[in-house]
């Protein structure tokens, strides 16, 4: 039986105001190429030990995730799904910099137990007594997607009904210099570095019935391809994958409204999405979030979050169009997102409206 | 469920650097666990289970340059991997057939970024090992060493990763986005994390003893290890474009898998198990076998006091009074933490195939605690050399309570 696979809530704490959509209508810009998110008052919701106890990257995922439970009334998800690109930088670092400070003798193991990617994931299942399914995706820009079709996957065959996914990694100052100094992250305002925590839950058609809240979008495909180091694009690969989508997802190219993409002000990251854009989706009207939310290993969480959200409201702000003579766009059926990785790794979701 | 083909498998630990070596050491007895050589630190009280080679050595026998830019465990996945495809001869691309490679690491480039941490705040000389330091860059450097892969992951869910591995690379097969899986784990050892467990005081400062009364603690290894994973209709087609491949037997089957969360602790296990009953438990649900079907346990054993009290009290549980021959290859290579899920397999579809029960060295004393014992040589009643094993299960347990079973069972039996 084909089931329909929907995202029934989304959470996010981001360089955006937190835990709130506000973005869509009054979106904060900067002027500085590393930007920390928004932490909410964690007093108001957590208890003063576990304030005081968790890194930033787990108060930011904790709270996410208990608020898109609660939203939801999932309380006891069947998978908790992570992606991290860094993990527990923050963590790492303190252990490492004491390690390499102090010596090997007098090391103590708050900070250690803490810096391993899982520990996001084993926290929120602790949490919450969820005793099922349980991964982390640490892999650079995809590792969002790479979670994201793990639940795909199991929801679809029925092995599961619902999932936490989520999406989260915090940007030191060391760390932010060190990636630019490589590349990665820019040095202006236009190409900024930004945090991500974003957790969404994922269910099918049988637990749509129990989601107290209007559904966010339906989940329509999620499509992965590694090209590995090349200098070329590889468009015969991408145009297989795309075609595949959405003849699995039963749309046709037509209907889709917009394609959200990653650009995020660095040259050579946008030209490829600019040529890839312009072979496979000519004349589509483009998105793009990057410049909300900044770069981060998993931004791509918070574009989906934010496609998502798009979808939900029925409304692109005119602030999303890459193209800039664009004006707000009401009714929205279909974004198809897009995603790569140094021209390593592509990725497509097809999201749609729940709308008829 | 339906079961995937195991076609090649890789290894490479401190008993070994491929399957034959592996084998050898298993059969014989022969523990890796050794006296510090390789690793930079000062804690040279702790024994571990080295690979037993340089990274140049290592490099050499890749064939790659000296000048370029690897870590420890990019280059041990390398060697695994390749082992693992050669057997299934798949080292060359294959028209019409998507490859994806799944790799299970939490170390990542980390055994270079300790190394280089300071020169990263003094200028750009060591710049190259920025990009390596996350997990995601050890899996492209193996992905990209062979070029054959067009769906490439990276799995950490601490100790179990590998095992986690092994289970999406099932899922994605299952799902129709992969022809054929290399999936597995590698993990090198680093100054970080063997300071980290000396904090968490959990290192036995003599060769491990798992499931022993006395044990005191884990003896950290390193290595990686990969299984090549098809679908039978994938291998069937294989063989009859390449007729020339028909020596070419799968080895095992992967016929069950299960993830679970323990939820109890970030990095303890809860007393009764939970986590661990429930990933065996699910594990044989989903190989629609019972637990009097399991022929082999090899346990996650890592020889602490918390570990093999809360694994013994599930196996325990699942398997009441006939608890099967159990043993913890960790005895040999040491805790190989994200490696180790991968490891354990390619041991498991050993012992299948050569028909032998590991042996759990290092025992003396019972834990009065729990009903059984290991497996040891002087065990009585099944001959270790001719048990004839049919379905053995692997348990992988990580810190954060990530928890996968998954068993292996014998060709023959499936046909």
């Amino acid at each position: 039986m084909k089931k329909d696979i929907y995202i029934l809530d989304a959470k996010q704490i981001s360089v955006q105001s937190p835990l709130v959509d506000d973005w869509m209508d009054n979106p904060l810009s900067y002027q500085e190429p590393y930007i920390r998110a928004i932490d909410p008052d964690y007093k108001q919701y957590f208890e003063p030990n576990t304030v005081r106890r968790l890194g930033k990257i787990l108060k930011r995922a904790l709270l996410t995730s208990r608020q898109v439970m609660e939203a939801t009334g999932i309380s006891n998800p069947d998978a908790i799904i992570t992606g991290t690109g860094l993990g527990c930088l923050e963590n790492s670092e303190l252990f490492l910099e004491a390690l390499l400070r102090d010596g090997e003798t007098l090391l103590k193991p708050t900070h250690f137990m803490q810096s391993t990617h899982n520990t996001i994931g084993s926290l929120i299942a602790i949490d919450a007594h969820c005793h099922g399914y349980n991964s982390t995706y640490v892999h650079k820009g995809i590792s969002f997607e790479s979670a994201l079709l793990d639940a795909y996957m199991q929801l679809k065959n029925g092995q599961i009904q619902t999932a936490l996914v989520g999406a989260h990694d915090e940007m030191t100052p060391k760390y932010f210099t060190w990636l630019q100094r490589i590349g990665y992250l820019g040095n202006t305002k236009d190409s900024f570095s930004g945090e991500t925590a974003v957790s969404l839950m994922l269910g099918t058609t049988s637990v749509e019935v129990r989601c107290t809240l209007p559904l966010l979008c339906q989940i329509k495909g999620v499509e992965m391809l590694y090209v590995g180091a090349r200098h070329a694009l590889p468009l015969l690969p991408l145009q297989t994958m795309l075609t595949h989508l959405l003849e699995q997802a039963q749309c046709s190219l037509d209907e889709i409204d917009a394609v959200m993409i990653g650009a995020n002000g660095l040259p050579t990251n946008d030209q490829i999405y600019t040529e890839v854009c312009r072979a496979l989706f000519p004349n589509k009207k483009m998105l793009r979030y990057k410049h909300l939310f900044g770069e981060s290993y998993t931004a791509p969480g918070l574009g989906a979050y934010a496609a998502a959200t798009c979808l939900h409201q029925q409304c692109i702000p005119a602030h999303l169009f890459v193209n800039i003579d664009e004006k707000e766009q009401k009714k929205v059926k279909n974004i198809l997102f897009y995603n790569q990785f140094e021209n390593k790794n592509h990725t497509l979701i097809l999201l749609s409206s729940c709308g008829k | 469920m339906e079961f995937f083909f195991i076609t090649g498998a890789g290894i490479i630990s401190a008993i070994g650097n491929n399957k034959q070596e592996t084998l050898s050491a298993l059969q014989e007895q022969r523990s890796g666990i050794a006296p510090l050589r390789y690793l930079n630190t000062s804690h040279t009280e702790f024994p571990v289970g080295e690979v037993k080679l340089t990274n140049e050595e290592m490099m050499q026998l890749l064939g790659i340059p000296e000048t370029e830019v690897t870590t420890r465990t990019s280059l041990m996945g390398m060697i695994a991997v390749r082992e693992a495809l050669l057997e299934a001869q798949l080292i060359a691309p294959l028209q019409n057939t998507k490859i994806a490679l799944i790799s299970g690491t939490t170390v990542g480039g980390m055994d270079k970024t300790e190394v280089y941490y300071l020169d990263f705040f003094e200028d750009n000389s060591k710049d190259a090992y920025i990009a390596t330091h996350d997990c995601g860059s050890s899996t492209e450097m193996i992905a990209d060493y062979f070029g054959i892969f067009s769906l490439v992951e990276t799995i950490s869910t601490a100790c179990s990763s590998a095992a986690n591995a092994i289970m999406l690379g099932a899922q994605l097969i299952r799902d129709g986005r992969a022809d054929v899986v290399v999936a597995g784990g590698c993990e090198s050892l680093t100054k970080f994390h063997l300071n980290g467990f000396n904090s968490l005081m959990i290192l036995d400062r003599e060769p491990c003893k798992p499931f022993d009364a006395h044990r005191a603690g884990l003896n950290l290894g390193e290595g990686a290890a990969y299984v090549v994973l098809e679908s039978e209709e994938c291998f069937s087609r294989r063989l009859r474009v390449k007729p020339a491949m028909t020596p070419l037997k799968p080895l095992a089957l992967l016929s069950g898998y299960a993830n679970t969360c323990d939820a109890f602790h970030q990095t303890a296990s809860s007393s009764n198990g939970e986590g661990a009953y429930l990933a065996m438990t699910k594990a044989l649900a989903a190989a629609n076998l019972s637990p009097e079907e399991i022929d082999y346990i090899n346990a996650h054993g890592t020889g602490t006091e918390n570990n093999d009290l809360s694994e013994g009290i599930a196996i325990q549980r699942v398997f009441g009074e006939k608890i099967p021959p159990t043993s913890s290859t960790k005895s040999f290579t040491g805790h190989t933490t994200s490696a180790a899920g991968g490891l354990e397999a390619v041991i498991s579809i050993l012992a299948l195939q050569h028909d032998f029960i590991p042996a759990n060295l290092n025992f003396s004393t019972p834990m009065p605690e729990l009903s059984f014992e290991p497996y040891t040589a002087r065990h009585g009643g099944i001959d270790p050399q001719a048990p004839n094993l049919k379905h053995v299960l692997s348990n992988s347990f990580g810190f954060g309570g990530n928890g996968t079973a998954l068993i292996f069972s014998v060709m023959n039996n499936e046909e």
